[in-house]
């Protein structure tokens, strides 16, 4: 997937921004219950890189440490999840959503099946509405985005 | 909006109502992502929360906070997608492994959660 790199990405509100000079590895997802309650969501979308090919270009991120050799970092400004670490790897995954370019990685695995939750095998067939059909045209003015673009 | 604060394919949520709602320990930070959407997190580790517009009765929660995720009713539907992921609809087709499958036991044992319990506790940490 070297086609990929380099590669920006941030969080929502832009105070923390990193760039990917190393390619991306091991796209996947994670069902483990750390995960979900960690991005607040069915699961977790991460791609993996060389700790030494990320760079934080703007800001730096909040750590938590999930577990004894875990570290997770986020945005201290407005919570989006960035990345996660195994202290003694040498590697590190951020979160595809946090991608400029997350359409960019597919995930090829889940992992931590033994938390997956019944819903997420229904998730793909639920009838889609685009936003357009979803909010009155008059109203769409009030739900612009104030989160920074998907470029530095 | 939703990927990027979520860090995700996009957000999971139910609606509650607000008057049945309270915060029982500390008050998540908020960003305003449009003007007239809350998005509420934990400013100590970053949890996203919750949604909520301007002067609407409910909260939307993000179900992997909740103690018992599964607990929530059967999802309805998705919205927003126009910037639906490519990967989404293949999701469930994806070779799976368990966590002890990928963990050595050693690294079991030094991976011992830190992460608040799912169920309300006296003291913590």
């Amino acid at each position: 997937m070297t086609e990929n790199v380099p590669a920006t990405g941030g969080c929502q509100c832009g105070a923390v921004r990193y760039a990917i000079t190393t390619p991306f590895e091991n796209p996947h997802i994670c069902h483990c219950r750390m995960c979900q309650k960690a991005f607040g969501n069915y699961f977790a979308a991460l791609v993996g890189t060389r700790k030494t090919g990320l760079v934080w270009t703007r800001g730096t991120p909040g750590i938590f440490r999930s577990s004894c050799i875990v570290s997770r970092g986020f945005c201290r400004d407005c919570g989006t999840p960035l990345s996660i670490a195994d202290d003694d790897s040498e590697r590190i995954a951020v979160s595809i959503g946090s991608l400029d370019h997350p359409e960019t990685v597919m995930p090829a695995k889940q992992y931590g099946t033994e938390a997956r939750l019944p819903a997420f095998e229904r998730l793909h067939t639920l009838p889609g509405i685009r936003t357009e059909d979803d909010v009155p045209a008059e109203l769409m003015a009030k739900y612009r985005s104030l989160q920074h673009p998907d470029r530095d | 909006m939703c990927q990027k604060a979520f860090g995700s394919f996009g957000a999971a949520l139910v609606c509650v109502d607000a008057r049945r709602f309270q915060w029982t320990r500390g008050t998540p930070a908020i960003f305003r992502s449009s003007p007239i959407v809350s998005r509420g997190f934990c400013a100590r580790c970053g949890t996203p929360m919750f949604m909520r517009e301007d002067g609407d009765d409910n909260y939307e929660i993000a179900i992997g906070t909740l103690d018992d995720p599964s607990a929530v009713p059967k999802m309805t539907e998705q919205t927003g997608v126009e910037s639906k992921l490519p990967w989404f609809d293949n999701m469930l087709t994806l070779p799976m492994q368990r966590t002890e499958a990928y963990r050595s036991s050693e690294e079991l044992a030094r991976l011992k959660s830190l992460q608040h319990p799912d169920h309300d506790t006296e003291h913590w940490p």
